[in-house]
């Protein structure tokens, strides 16, 4: 792991984003003797699975899936990490992909770094934790998380008091308060775009209110709430530290919905709802837990069963639509839900204490402004061809995971390994042809 | 901890970062201000007993989510650990006295 290459490293593919896509294919690609350089706008690689607790239907701890995998690729020789790193532009010329690159000042000398926090120890400035959801709070300089790769302080300007106590008490004399913004151009045969989703905002329907109760949260707060390393140490109600005891699951809360401009489904909520709902049980095992659907989408290899045993666990499953979620007294809430279960009384009003919407997976990056590479109507990188699901419609640019759309991990890596096998062939038969030609003219 | 002093060159540097970010707003120093004397008031108040959130915010005079943040900060850090439970909250004790209680040491580390 080298993160200060510069223009003249010349890299067989650039990948964008060290997800759980991005570091698949990175390791598949290097594995066959490529060079790979992983290009990611965070602090660390790892992206959303490294902040998940456990993964379905296995009930597989999410690092230590995760973890592995960031510390093989950072490890790998064939592989190089950008990261604090963003895709500004790419442009095609000659089947040469010219990518240029931003990288962010860190304030810190990865280099002199060892990562020993004295730094954020010293600082007393504290914001919002970004990996916490926003729930725990984290120094202006830090390490971003515990097992963060690279594992070395970052300072966030924005925060910052400047003080200079990190510089006075570091021991290697790492940090570097004139840093600059640097840009970089990666000339590449190929790339492969793994650049994930975010979700939509949790205040995208007003009618959930969301925006006036902090007890009204999205999954991915849950599942920092369900971490064994989230913010808490376990699982309480953001707006008083009260331990929940009536949580309600609204799916279908951000996707398949015209309103918003999400028509598709999001494939993942039902799983992960019932994921969480089943950890929570463990976690609370005094607590209702309803999950409120229109219909489970358990799609997947073992997924019914999961459904099943969740079922069979108590977790109280109400088929039917929330229309509006009140804030009520004691920061509690009341959803109005009109439901199938119930011919004689299909309107009901619930009260729960934490209330957990499944957004809608919406793409993290639109490459189509600023690259060859096309978007579908529904924002994710297009991918003209069935036979070949991982080609985009720029030739030598690949797509893998939830960039090209809505998908589970399971189905990540699968792509992830298909893109690279997918760039591996499009690379062998690119140089064959030039040598052929090489031949034929001398 | 040692602590160094600054360089020239890093003195000039950070004057350079903090005219990069706009210089510190009258508004960044207030909340700096406010972040540092509620963690003091908080250490106070718990030296008496340990507190759920709801009772540190009720005598902090801040809002309960704001308490609960102050907690998960300073438990991150290690100034507070979780000390049993008060109905349906968690009870937080000062990291040291609870250490103390624990070991059954007369000292308490700073």
């Amino acid at each position: 792991m080298n993160t200060q290459i510069n223009s003249d490293y010349v890299p067989d593919v650039l990948v964008i984003g060290g997800g759980i896509a991005g570091l698949q294919s990175a390791l598949d690609l290097a594995d066959q003797d490529l060079r790979v350089l992983v290009v990611e706008r965070n602090s660390s690689i790892g992206g959303r699975m490294i902040g998940l607790s456990k993964v379905f239907p296995t009930l597989d701890c999410a690092s230590c899936i995760t973890t592995p995998k960031m510390s093989a690729a950072a490890h790998h020789p064939n592989i190089q990490i950008l990261t604090n790193t963003e895709v500004q532009a790419m442009e095609t010329r000659n089947g040469i992909h010219s990518v240029r690159l931003l990288q962010k000042p860190t304030y810190v000398n990865f280099d002199k770094c060892i990562g020993c926090r004295l730094c954020e120890y010293a600082c007393d400035t504290e914001y919002p934790d970004p990996f916490e959801e926003g729930l725990g709070s984290v120094r202006a300089i830090a390490v971003p998380f515990t097992n963060a790769i690279p594992q070395k302080a970052v300072l966030d300007a924005e925060h910052c008091a400047t003080c200079g106590v990190c510089a006075r008490v570091c021991p290697t004399d790492a940090i570097e308060f004139d840093q600059q913004p640097r840009t970089l151009t990666i000339h590449t045969d190929s790339v492969i775009v793994a650049s994930g989703f975010n979700l939509n905002a949790v205040t995208v329907k007003p009618q959930y209110n969301a925006a006036r109760s902090s007890n009204i949260i999205p999954p991915t707060m849950m599942e920092r709430l369900l971490a064994p390393h989230g913010p808490y140490g376990r699982v309480l109600r953001p707006s008083d530290g009260k331990i929940p005891s009536s949580v309600a699951f609204v799916q279908c809360a951000g996707s398949r919905d015209e309103s918003i401009g999400v028509p598709y489904c999001s494939r993942v909520c039902c799983m992960y709802a019932i994921k969480q709902a089943m950890l929570l049980s463990g976690a609370l095992p005094l607590a209702d837990i309803t999950i409120y659907y229109m219909d489970i989408r358990a799609f997947g290899k073992g997924y019914e069963q999961f459904f099943q045993n969740a079922r069979a666990m108590g977790i109280n499953f109400v088929r039917g639509k929330v229309a509006r979620v009140d804030p009520i007294e004691d920061g509690d809430l009341r959803l109005h839900v009109e439901t199938t279960d119930d011919a004689e009384n299909p309107l009901q009003e619930h009260r729960h204490d934490l209330v957990v919407l499944a957004q809608g997976m919406i793409p993290a990056w639109n490459p189509a402004a600023t690259t060859p590479v096309a978007c579908a109507s529904d924002g994710f990188v297009a991918t003209p061809s069935l036979t070949d699901p991982t080609a985009t419609s720029a030739p030598g640019i690949f797509v893998a995971g939830a960039a090209a759309g809505p998908k589970d991990i399971v189905d990540t890596i699968a792509e992830a390994g298909a893109a690279a096998m997918q760039v591996s062939r499009y690379l062998h038969e690119k140089r064959a042809a030039v040598l052929v030609g090489q031949a034929v003219h001398g | 901890m040692a602590m160094k002093t600054l360089t020239a060159e890093q003195k000039k540097a950070l004057a350079a970062l903090r005219e990069s970010i706009g210089g510190i707003s009258d508004e960044k120093r207030q909340k700096q201000k406010h972040l540092l004397t509620t963690r003091k008031a908080l250490m106070k108040f718990l030296e008496q007993q340990p507190a759920t959130v709801p009772q540190i915010a009720e005598a902090l005079q801040i809002s309960a989510d704001e308490a609960l943040w102050h907690v998960t900060g300073m438990r991150k850090y290690g100034k507070i650990a979780e000390s049993g439970e008060d109905g349906d909250y968690p009870l937080y004790a000062l990291a040291a006295l609870e250490e103390k209680a624990h070991s059954g040491s007369q000292e308490v580390k700073p």
